[in-house]
């Protein structure tokens, strides 16, 4: 489940941006945080996003931290009187400990929570080595599956965006699939079939993907939101799932197209969705998994985001993001062809 | 108001006419619409009671419609019942007094056709009258604005007569309505006073719903076919006309209220054997301004 982040230059000008969003609710997750120094910064920056939008509300999760319940009561009274009553009173801080949760206004139920838990999951140094872990390996497939040869820790690092300890802390874990070739450049002996399965199962966290589907009742076919996304001319976007499957392997194995895919390329936190309304007014982003998705939208949180140029302005997704989209739309025979496809090129 | 089948009510009105003048007479309104959209399919009507006939063009109205009416009435078709307007005028009414030509067929009251005719020049952007001289005694016809564009292309059904072309008319119906305006329709939907441009914007929001469920990107052929009928309709004005063309259809959207009273009549008219929620002709709407709308402002700008 994605995090919604503020999109219109006011709330980029605040110099403040919360880690998501639940519907009228923002939240920023402050992992390991044990002073109030820290956390009243936070609090100011959400008081100014909340005096900007009267409807929304604000939370600021303390994640493993020290502050017991009682400062924290103490920090509201004071915030309480500090701030506009209007501000104050759509304002709540909340301590996340032993995977529960302090704090929580009583209307927000346990879909808020679950979506909660994973942003809480995203934001943790944990979460954050995780999905470093897996923008490495998703490079190194993405290297292999082209028949790319061997690259650089320093490459890798400049196309992910991330430190060099992250990258050899990634590298190590993927120490048993890696060739270390002498001049130190690195790229995969085979495919990392475990590595991959459990990219796969977290695929929907590590990428953060937003379904949307139509309320028009006159749904839109992924190939005429296709044409008005070439209007759009955006260089942030690229076509995935089954129809950039088919950008590289034309024949692959699928009558019809079941949705659009799209990859969006947002190394920075704040996500501009304001395309979904463009491409058509019927899209709603949906949270239920069995309700059929007209669009999904994976986010790329790498620093380049390794798209292909197309025709028409359009771009591609890469093959990795096509797999992962024909995994996470259920589609595995399609998602082994495509993998086939590859590796009978290395061949 | 009743449930009509738009094909049956097409082929009783052409038979009732004299050949040599079915030609010209285009049907246009909900009519029109539900035979271009449904008319194949017997279960989906239209739920109206008038059937409006455009005679043109504009240089044969009064002696194309004088031929009409007459055929009509010789066909025992009847002067719609009014306590105002149910008797002819004479030639000393004035023409504004006149009633207007409304006639329902000799087996049912159920519906009337009445005649129109398109403006006689692009400058009449208002609501005129012309004198009609029948044997029967003295009518009206009435021409609105931009009703010349829906004899852009009229297309001629199976009957000998026209039908007008959707998006003509729910350009006309957009032009028609730069803004709500507060005025009433005469009579009253479901017990309720509707404003006349709620019903009229909540028609192009139906024909935008029923064009996409024709082909999914229908909406975006109506720019193209809306400048070109303005260029050659309106040549002075027509850059001013397109930039003006969503305005009054932004407001609708803009108004809860406002866009329940377009739902209403929708619900109760063109739409009426469709399941249509709020939400679903709100998006009809915001699909037009995105396809249609804001690439012919586009234009008007090159």
């Amino acid at each position: 489940m994605p995090p919604r982040l503020p999109t219109d230059r006011t709330k980029t000008d605040l110099g403040y941006e919360p880690d998501g969003r639940w519907r009228d609710v923002w939240v920023e997750v402050k992992p390991r945080t044990h002073s109030f120094r820290n956390v009243r910064a936070s609090l100011l920056g959400m008081a100014y996003l909340l005096a900007n939008e009267p409807g929304k509300r604000g939370l600021l999760v303390l994640a493993n931290s020290r502050i017991t319940e009682k400062r924290l009561k103490n920090e509201l009274h004071l915030v309480e009187r500090t701030l506009r009553p209007d501000v104050a009173q759509r304002l709540a801080l909340v301590i996340e400990k032993d995977h529960g949760y302090v704090g929580i206004p009583d209307d927000l139920g346990e879909d808020f929570r679950a979506w909660l838990d994973a942003l809480v999951r995203q934001e943790t140094r944990d979460g954050k080595l995780r999905q470093s872990h897996y923008a490495v390996l998703q490079v190194l497939l993405h290297q292999w599956l082209l028949g790319k040869g061997p690259m650089t820790t320093d490459w890798i690092m400049k196309t992910i965006g991330c430190s060099y300890p992250t990258v050899a802390s990634a590298l190590r874990r993927l120490d048993h699939v890696l060739i270390r070739h002498s001049d130190r450049r690195v790229e995969l002996r085979r495919f990392p079939s475990e590595d991959w399965a459990r990219l796969v199962a977290m695929s929907d966290e590590a990428r953060s993907t937003a379904r949307f589907a139509d309320r028009s009742g006159q749904k839109r076919s992924p190939e005429a939101l296709l044409r008005r996304l070439m209007r759009l001319e955006r260089a942030d976007l690229a076509v995935g799932g089954v129809i950039g499957a088919r950008h590289y392997h034309p024949d692959l194995d699928l009558a019809g197209t079941p949705r659009l895919d799209l990859s969006l390329h947002c190394p920075a936190k704040r996500v501009d969705w304001s395309f979904v309304e463009r491409l058509d007014p019927a899209l709603e982003k949906t949270e239920r998994r069995d309700e059929p998705a007209a669009l999904a939208v994976h986010l790329v949180r790498r620093k380049v985001p390794l798209f292909q140029p197309g025709e028409g302005g359009m771009q591609w997704a890469d093959p990795v993001e096509c797999l992962l989209d024909l995994h996470e739309a259920h589609l595995e025979a399609q998602a082994k062809e495509l993998l086939h496809f590859f590796s009978g090129k290395r061949a | 108001m009743n449930f009509l089948s738009p094909r049956d009510v097409l082929k009783q009105v052409a038979a009732a006419l004299p050949e040599e003048c079915r030609g010209s007479v285009i049907i246009i309104g909900s009519l029109a619409a539900g035979y271009y959209y449904f008319g194949d399919d017997p279960e989906s009507q239209v739920r109206t009671k008038d059937v409006d006939c455009m005679i043109s063009p504009h240089i044969k109205a009064v002696p194309a419609g004088r031929i009409v009416a007459e055929s009509l009435l010789e066909a025992d078709w009847r002067l719609r019942e009014d306590s105002e307007w149910g008797e002819p005028g004479a030639a000393s009414t004035p023409t504004e007094k006149l009633p207007l030509v409304r006639l329902h067929p000799p087996d049912t009251k159920e519906w009337f056709i009445e005649l129109m005719v398109s403006p006689a020049s692009p400058a009449d952007s208002g609501k005129n009258f012309i004198r009609l001289e029948t044997r029967r005694g003295h009518f009206s016809l009435c021409s609105f604005g931009f009703l010349s564009l829906v004899e852009e292309e009229p297309i001629l059904t199976e009957f000998g007569i026209a039908i007008a072309r959707p998006e003509m008319m729910a350009l006309a119906n957009l032009l028609h309505h730069p803004s709500i305006a507060p005025e009433s329709m005469s009579g009253l939907i479901e017990g309720r006073s509707i404003k006349r441009s709620n019903k009229d914007l909540g028609r192009v929001l139906a024909l935008a719903y029923l064009a996409t469920g024709q082909y999914e990107d229908a909406l975006r052929d109506w720019p193209a076919l809306w400048a070109t009928a303005l260029q050659n309709r309106f040549p002075e004005t027509w850059p001013s006309l397109c930039e003006c063309a969503g305005a009054g259809l932004r407001q609708l959207l803009a108004s809860e209220a406002d866009m329940e009273e377009a739902g209403l009549t929708s619900a109760f008219g063109l739409l009426a054997t469709y399941n249509l929620t709020p939400r679903m002709l709100r998006i009809a709407g915001l699909r037009l301004i995105q396809d249609a709308i804001e690439p012919l402002e586009a234009m008007a700008r090159q």
